[in-house]
Order: C-alpha cells, then sequence, then structure tokens
C-alpha cells in the first residue's frame, strides 16, 4: 500500500489561490480609480494665485512707502481690496481675463479682552459662498498701524493681523 | 504506532511558503498598481509648477557670478534658470534676469534643460506680462487644446533714472559765470551710499550701480547760455575714487570713457564723440556697466565735457567755483527722491504651460 506521507493535496487549492491572486492583480492594475487628482492640481493652482496675489499686495512698491494691503487694512477699503486682488488673479498674459471670486476677512487678537480672536469682513466681489463652491483658503499676515478693535481706549499702535481670503472658480 | 503529535504537515508547510511569496511578490507590485492612477496631465500640471517656482523664487545658477551676465560662448556654464532677485524675495524678478531669460540667443532645448528639466522631451510655453510694458515676452511652442499649467503673479524690479533740467540747474547753481569755451559736469554715483545706505537696505529696492541699468537724463540744455554759439560734447569720461588702504590719500583717475549717449532725443544713440548737442542728453549705463571697475567702497563719478565754438557764459557747470574737477557740488545720483526717481515695483504675471 502506498503510502499517503509527504503528499501534497493541496493542489487545487494552490492552483486557485494562484487564479485569484492573479486575478486580483489584474483587476487591480486595469480598473481606472477615480480620484479627485485634478481636483487637488486646481486647488494647488487657486492656493499659489491667491498666496502670490496677498503677498505681492502686502509688497510695498518702493523703499519709502507701505504695501497696498496694509493702508487697504487701515484704510478699510473695501473696493481698492476688490480692484487689486481681483486684478492680480484675475490677469493672464494674453487678452483674456480668469474669473475667480472670493470673500476676505480679517483676523486679529483683542488684547483688551483677554486675548480672543476677532474677526471681521473685509471685502468681497458680490458673489456670497452658497455651499455648493470648492473655495480654497489663503492667508497672509499683515502688520497695520491701527486701533483693534475700533473702540478699543488705546491709540494706533502695530499690529499684526491677519487676512484670509476664500477664492473660488465657477 | 507512531506519535505523529508535533509533525509537521507538509501540506501546511507548502501552502504557507507559497502564500508568503505570493504575499511579497503582491507588496513589491503595489507601488507599481498605482502608477496608472497618475494622468499625464497631473504630471504636465506638476512640472508646470515646479518650472512656475524655478522661475517665479529661484535666482539660478550660478548666482555669483549671476549667471545673467554669461555671454552666449558660455551658455554651458549655466545650469538653471531662475529670475528672482535672491531666494529671499520670491515673486520679485531683476530684470536683467527677465531681459536675459527671454534672449532670442537660447535655444528650445537650453529652456526644457535649464527650466523645464525632465527626462520626458516636454514642450512648452513662458510668457510674462509686465505692467506698462506693450509687449509680451514669451518662449516656446503655441500652446494646444490641453496643457499643464500654472500662473504667478510676481513684480518686477524697475530702474532708477535721473533728470537733470533746468529747474534742477537753477535749485542748485549748476551754471558756469564765467566766460569760457569749456564747461564740465559732473555726477556723483556714490556706490558705498548706495549699497550700504542706512534706510534702504533691501535689495529689491536698492539702486545698485553694479547691477543695475543707470539713466540720467541732461534737458532743457537749449535754455543756457547764448544759444547761438555752438556747443559739442566733447566726452564723457568716469573717474573712480577707490580706497586702497586706509592710508593712501583718496585721488580721482580716469577708468572709463562713454561714448553711446542719446543726443538731442534721437531714437538711437551716437557712435563716438565728440558730438554737436543742442538740447538734451541722455545716458544709459547698461546693467554691469560699472562692475568691471567698481565694487561697493567705489565712488564713481560720470564728467561730461562740452566744448564750445567761442566764449560761453551761463552754461551748464558744477565743478567751476574752485578750479576744474572740483567735484564737491556734484549732482548726486542716490536714494533722494528729488534727485533720482527710484527703483519701484511693476506687477506682471508669469504664466507657465506644459504639454
Amino acid at each position: 500500500m502506498v503510502n499517503e506521507s509527504g503528499q501534497l493535496y493541496t493542489i487545487e487549492g494552490i492552483a486557485a489561490g494562484m487564479i485569484m491572486l492573479v486575478t486580483a492583480y489584474l483587476v487591480l492594475g486595469a480598473t481606472s480609480v477615480y480620484t479627485p487628482g485634478d481636483t487637488h492640481i486646481s486647488d494647488m493652482q487657486l492656493e499659489q494665485l491667491g498666496t502670490d496675489a496677498l503677498r505681492m499686495m502686502n509688497t510695498p512698491v518702493n523703499g519709502t512707502s507701505e504695501s497696498q494691503l496694509r493702508e487697504i487694512i487701515e484704510n478699510d477699503d473695501a473696493n481698492a481690496f476688490n480692484t487689486q486682488f481681483l486684478n492680480y488673479v484675475n490677469s493672464k498674459t494674453g487678452t483674456e481675463t480668469d474669473n475667480l471670486h472670493y470673500v476676505a476677512e480679517v483676523s486679529y487678537r483683542n488684547i483688551t479682552d483677554g486675548g480672543t480672536t476677532w474677526s471681521y469682513p473685509l471685502a468681497d466681489n458680490n458673489r456670497p459662498l452658497t455651499g455648493g463652491e470648492h473655495p480654497v483658503r489663503v492667508t497672509e499676515w499683515v502688520i497695520v498701524h491701527k486701533t483693534l478693535p475700533p473702540d478699543a481706549p488705546y491709540a494706533p499702535k502695530d499690529r499684526a493681523v491677519l487676512v484670509e481670503v476664500l477664492l473660488w472658480r465657477d | 504506532m507512531t506519535d505523529d503529535a508535533g509533525n509537521l504537515s507538509i501540506d501546511f508547510l507548502a501552502g504557507f511558503t507559497i502564500f508568503m511569496i505570493a504575499l511579497i511578490y503582491v507588496a513589491t507590485l503595489i507601488p507599481g498598481l498605482f502608477i496608472g492612477l497618475e494622468s499625464q496631465t497631473i504630471d504636465y500640471d506638476a512640472v508646470a509648477y515646479r518650472t512656475g517656482v524655478i522661475l517665479a523664487e529661484d535666482p539660478g545658477m550660478p548666482d555669483n557670478p549671476a549667471w545673467e551676465t554669461f555671454p552666449d560662448e558660455r551658455r554651458d556654464e549655466v545650469l538653471r534658470f531662475g529670475l528672482a532677485i535672491s531666494k529671499d524675495h520670491p515673486n520679485i524678478l531683476m530684470p536683467q534676469k527677465v531681459d536675459r531669460f527671454f534672449c532670442s540667443t537660447w535655444s528650445y532645448d537650453d529652456y526644457r534643460s535649464r527650466a523645464v528639466f525632465g527626462d520626458y522631451p516636454y514642450k512648452y510655453n513662458i510668457s510674462l506680462k509686465v505692467e506698462g510694458e506693450p509687449v509680451i515676452r514669451s518662449t516656446g511652442e503655441e500652446k494646444p487644446d490641453g496643457y499643464g499649467y500654472i500662473r504667478r503673479v510676481v513684480k518686477v524690479k524697475g530702474t532708477s533714472n535721473a533728470t537733470i533740467d533746468h529747474e534742477k540747474v537753477s535749485k542748485y547753481d549748476y551754471i558756469s559765470h564765467d566766460n569760457v569755451t569749456n564747461d564740465v559736469f559732473s555726477i556723483h554715483i556714490n556706490c558705498t551710499e548706495l549699497l550700504h545706505n542706512e534706510t534702504i537696505k533691501n535689495p529689491v529696492y536698492q539702486i545698485n550701480p553694479l547691477k543695475d541699468q543707470i539713466m540720467i537724463n541732461i534737458t532743457d540744455l537749449d535754455q543756457m547760455g547764448n544759444t547761438s554759439i555752438n556747443t559739442s560734447l566733447t566726452d564723457i569720461t568716469i573717474y573712480r575714487i577707490k580706497p586702497i588702504s586706509s592710508n593712501s590719500p583718496l585721488r580721482l583717475a580716469p577708468i572709463r570713457t562713454f561714448d553711446t549717449p542719446y543726443i538731442d532725443s534721437e531714437t538711437s544713440s551716437v557712435s563716438g564723440l565728440p558730438v554737436k548737442v543742442t538740447k538734451n542728453i541722455t545716458m544709459i549705463f547698461p546693467p554691469g556697466f560699472f562692475s568691471d571697475f567698481a565694487d561697493d567702497t567705489t565712488q564713481l563719478y560720470v564728467f561730461l565735457n562740452f566744448t564750445h565754438d567761442s566764449w560761453k557764459q551761463n552754461y551748464l557747470n558744477n565743478t567751476w567755483n574752485e578750479g576744474p574737477w572740483n567735484v564737491s557740488k556734484s549732482f548726486e545720483y542716490d536714494y533722494n527722491p528729488v534727485n533720482v526717481t527710484q527703483p519701484e515695483l511693476k506687477d506682471g504675471v508669469l504664466e507657465v504651460a506644459v504639454w
């Protein structure tokens, strides 16, 4: 009688396992998995553009003047922000322009009430966020010479404020 | 009877071995599985982004001496393009780098190997629009329908210039009241003061005579002296004072001439001096003109030597008071905005498309 010791009875199992592995590999390799890759890239482009725009607005044009962004915040000049920011983010090298929308606000620490963070709207381009957009958030720290909050009992002095902009494309 | 407790089944051994080999094999394949998920568009966008960063945030390599100063014969020494003034000032572009970058002497492959990079032979279009400039600078091919893209908001450093008109001449008393046949006017470019100024320390706003273009206009010459007597600009000579050691006396020494001013609003410069002049003189010293013979401790004087056909009075002269080559009344090319229009940053947009 033939001794069964040492026999491999699981050839079917091995074959089935190999088939399953090969199948799994082929399926994984052939499947188009839809990742939000393009959205991510658009986000990156928008973030870069918005960051650049705020940085350039916060760069004085010469060695003796203040930056546009600082003057805008000190004077609460929403129109100037709207014009300048849209000019920066919508400009292209060709004749056509982009069509971006934004909402901007300013945050600062209120030193009169123990340091809580206060915010107020700075500007927008009359396109309120409805929730369906896919905005990116860009920020820039700015040093301003101002009394914050406006009714605080101290004279204007240098304060660091954070300009936050939500930026999106329709 | 043989006790088989503790024996390991060969079935189990074989199955476990195959399983482990398969597991290791599949694990090594997993990174490769995701290659298919990366679309070409994403790749192009990433390359465009990288090129945008290199151009807008990097000064290029080599940086000292700067790549933009290399002539075409030394193009192989340029390792990487970059337009930023320095790494510390991203998005602020240097006009000399911009001019050199968009110079037509670079080939398609030069841009590809120094700005776009990558093993794949990407096609590209790089364009720059600067506020106030009528021409959009561009290099590369026309963009197809689909391409990777990045847009950077930048500023380009402007150039300084000085205009010495009748008003300034009266204000600073740059008039010789002697009846002479020769007048000399001097302009002082103090490199030490310009590059080590206490107030203007940021290179973005500095007037750098070693790197920047220096432009000097002298106007209203027809409102000085007797206009019926012809005047010629005989020569323009650059003099230098450079402290060699702390003990040696300072001495003015002629170092170079400048023979290509623009005379009387002509659109092209003259090819040599002397030349007859009636109304105005424009001297445009190109970037790097002074760098061969000056550094940040040098004081430079630009002397304009005028010769009249006959005795002439009340003409442009600020060296007459205490004898020739008196430089105490020289026109100062400095950070005083009354004297010199200071360099300002101009807005610009840089676009990179890759496909």
